[in-house]
């Protein structure tokens, strides 16, 4: 069996302490394995961006273990030295309102984190204007964020989050700004990406249309994280 | 690597631009105030440089003409011509007057010399020197008159035949230069009802003969300090050097004024210091959402400090350069002599560097704070 890219095993976040604590995260154990869609599905305030930004490095969990790519960063506390420099090394994270750099250009977003990992302009220049036309917006390469829709700005986000060859592509209601159409647009893209490209894409969604486009969907209810099937 | 600072700076550009021409400004007044204590200094001196004594005699216990009230009997001067090493010797008289130009009152200061010793206390810039009496007189650019204008002063009126440049005194006033007798009627001369009075009381009117100074120059070889003591052993007046004169015109007379400008220097300096470091913090603060998604996406601390450090310090110059020009451009306008030199705005340069740096760290604090979770969640 291959290794999973993401796998926690009792993971739990607490945030406070005494009377005031509040479990976010109770004891989720589950893996991630390269290629896969996984949706995280939830109510609002049930997790899933503790969740998430604890997959990302971003928040310290409580307790339990996590491993990224086959390597523990997690147990009972963390086991890495620079948490960013695994982030832009091996995620890359999509968010509901694209957060571009507003003062980059499209190019400039989408070579920011290749050209931070150490790639030469001229070579992260070619690879992000590949992602660009791949994903429908190489005409758009010198424009700025507010000169693009809403539909254009968030596949510019997938090309940045895909410019660093990431193992893992987090993402946070990719679609939640998008209209129906457009929204779907992106998942069924999300989901190519996955099978083409081998990356584990985690969604953060609450729009249950578009769970037909995930390999496995996690259930996140006050704090609980639950394989479903659909 | 892409420059996020200048990237940054590119895309608000004019926002940029105005807030550093804001801050340029507040540096182009402390450069103007550096300015007006030099022009201070320069003023006091022209006076004293241009008489270009060795010595100076004074009314005894006191510290000379630009500090005291100090009187002198004229005829002093042929016993002073005696002493060994004394080379020439120049009566000279110093008082504030007001006259009027253009129906505006004009206050000035005036000297009165020999001029028909060959002595010339001042540079002459157009014109010529003083050649009749009573009729002629010197003034400097300043006073707004023109070669062939007339002055009315006292009971005689002038002429201009010669013009100095930028000659001003300790205070600010322009220079006029006229003979010595007349500058003396000016100022001991009572009008004649003041004459009858002092009759009907008994007393006796004032000689005109009175100066405010002798100065005297040397002849090569003699020591000025030596002079001096002989002249005050046997003459029983002050003498100091034209070293001793100088110091006390620019530390005794202009010290107070120059710590006055000192301070308001450092306050203006801590103003721009305070208000460089809030536009940094500001400019930090409308940019916490894209510092948040820089941390989130890997970026490392070095990336975010040198973002925010190059654009402070690109504000410092870009303030500096505003702020030369405004001080230069501005100088030329204040009644008073600015004087600007590169050096001081080197210093300043350097000054407005490190403050920018400093000012720097409250944002790069902020910024280094910011969570990078807050990026998610839209």
């Amino acid at each position: 069996m291959s290794t999973p890219i993401i796998a926690m095993r009792g993971i739990s976040k607490t945030y406070g302490t005494g009377d005031s604590a509040v479990t976010a995260i109770k004891e989720a154990t589950f893996e991630i394995f390269s290629g896969e869609t996984v949706a995280l599905l939830g109510p609002s305030g049930s997790g899933k961006t503790t969740l998430i930004t604890m997959i990302g490095c971003i928040t310290e969990p409580s307790m339990g273990k996590l491993s990224l790519n086959g390597e523990v960063v997690y147990d009972e506390k963390w086991l890495i030295h620079d948490e960013r420099k695994l982030r832009r090394e091996n995620i890359g994270f999509i968010f509901q309102a694209h957060n571009l750099i507003p003062f980059l250009n499209v190019l400039e977003n989408v070579t920011l984190v290749p050209q931070m990992n150490g790639v030469s302009t001229k070579d992260s220049n070619v690879k992000a204007r590949e992602l660009l036309e791949y994903l429908g917006v190489g005409d758009k390469e010198t424009k700025m964020p507010s000169q693009l829709s809403g539909g254009q700005s968030q596949r510019v986000a997938i090309a940045r989050s895909l410019a660093n060859n990431p193992k893992i592509i987090l993402a946070d209601e990719p679609t939640a700004a998008l209209d129906g159409e457009r929204a779907l647009s992106v998942m069924q893209l999300l989901r190519k990406l996955a099978h083409e490209q081998n990356v584990a894409i985690v969604v953060v969604t609450h729009d249950e249309r578009m769970l037909p486009l995930f390999d496995r969907i996690l259930r996140v209810e006050d704090g609980v994280v639950r394989e479903e099937q659909y | 690597m892409i420059n996020l600072a200048q990237r940054d700076i590119s895309h608000s550009l004019g926002k940029f631009i105005v807030t550093a021409l804001g801050v340029g400004m507040l540096i182009g007044v402390v450069l103007i105030m550096i300015g007006v204590y030099r022009g201070m200094v320069h003023d006091a001196m022209i006076v004293p440089n241009d008489i270009a004594a060795d010595l100076w005699v004074v009314q005894k216990d006191t510290l000379g003409p630009f500090a005291e009230n100090s009187r002198l009997h004229e005829d002093l001067k042929y016993s002073l011509k005696g002493f060994l090493g004394v080379d020439e010797v120049h009566p000279i008289t110093f008082q504030s007057l007001q006259i009027s130009h253009a129906k505006k009152p004009i206050r000035v200061f005036a000297l009165g010399y020999d001029v028909f010793s060959g002595y010339a206390p001042y540079t002459l810039n157009v014109g010529r020197s003083i050649q009749i009496l009573h009729k002629e007189i010197i003034v400097d650019t300043k006073t707004g008159f023109k070669l062939g204008d007339s002055i009315p002063l006292g009971r005689e009126t002038y002429t201009v035949v010669g013009m100095t440049h930028k000659a001003v005194s300790s205070g600010g006033d322009p220079m006029v230069y006229l003979d010595l007798h007349e500058a003396q009627e000016l100022q001991f001369l009572f009008s004649n009802e003041q004459i009858r009075n002092d009759r009907f009381r008994g007393g006796n009117s004032v000689s005109t003969a009175m100066v405010n100074t002798v100065v005297l120059t040397l002849k090569e070889g003699f020591d000025a300090k030596t002079v001096a003591r002989e002249i005050q052993r046997w003459k029983h007046q002050e003498v100091y050097t034209q070293q001793e004169q100088s110091n006390i015109l620019t530390k005794n007379l202009i010290e107070r004024s120059a710590k006055q400008i000192g301070m308001f220097t450092v306050i203006l300096l801590i103003v721009s210091s305070v208000i460089i470091s809030l536009i940094i913090y500001t400019m930090t603060i409308g940019k916490m959402k894209e510092i948040a998604i820089l941390k989130l996406i890997g970026a490392p601390n070095i990336i975010i400090t040198k973002m925010i450090g190059q654009q402070s310090v690109l504000l410092g110059i870009l303030a500096f350069i505003g702020g030369n020009i405004f001080a230069n451009v501005s100088a030329n306008f204040f009644p008073k002599t600015v004087i600007l030199i590169p050096m001081d705005a080197l210093k300043l340069f350097l000054v407005i560097i490190i403050v920018s740096i400093l000012a720097s760290l409250s944002g790069i604090r902020t910024a280094l704070r910011v969570d990078p979770a807050s990026a998610i969640g839209g």
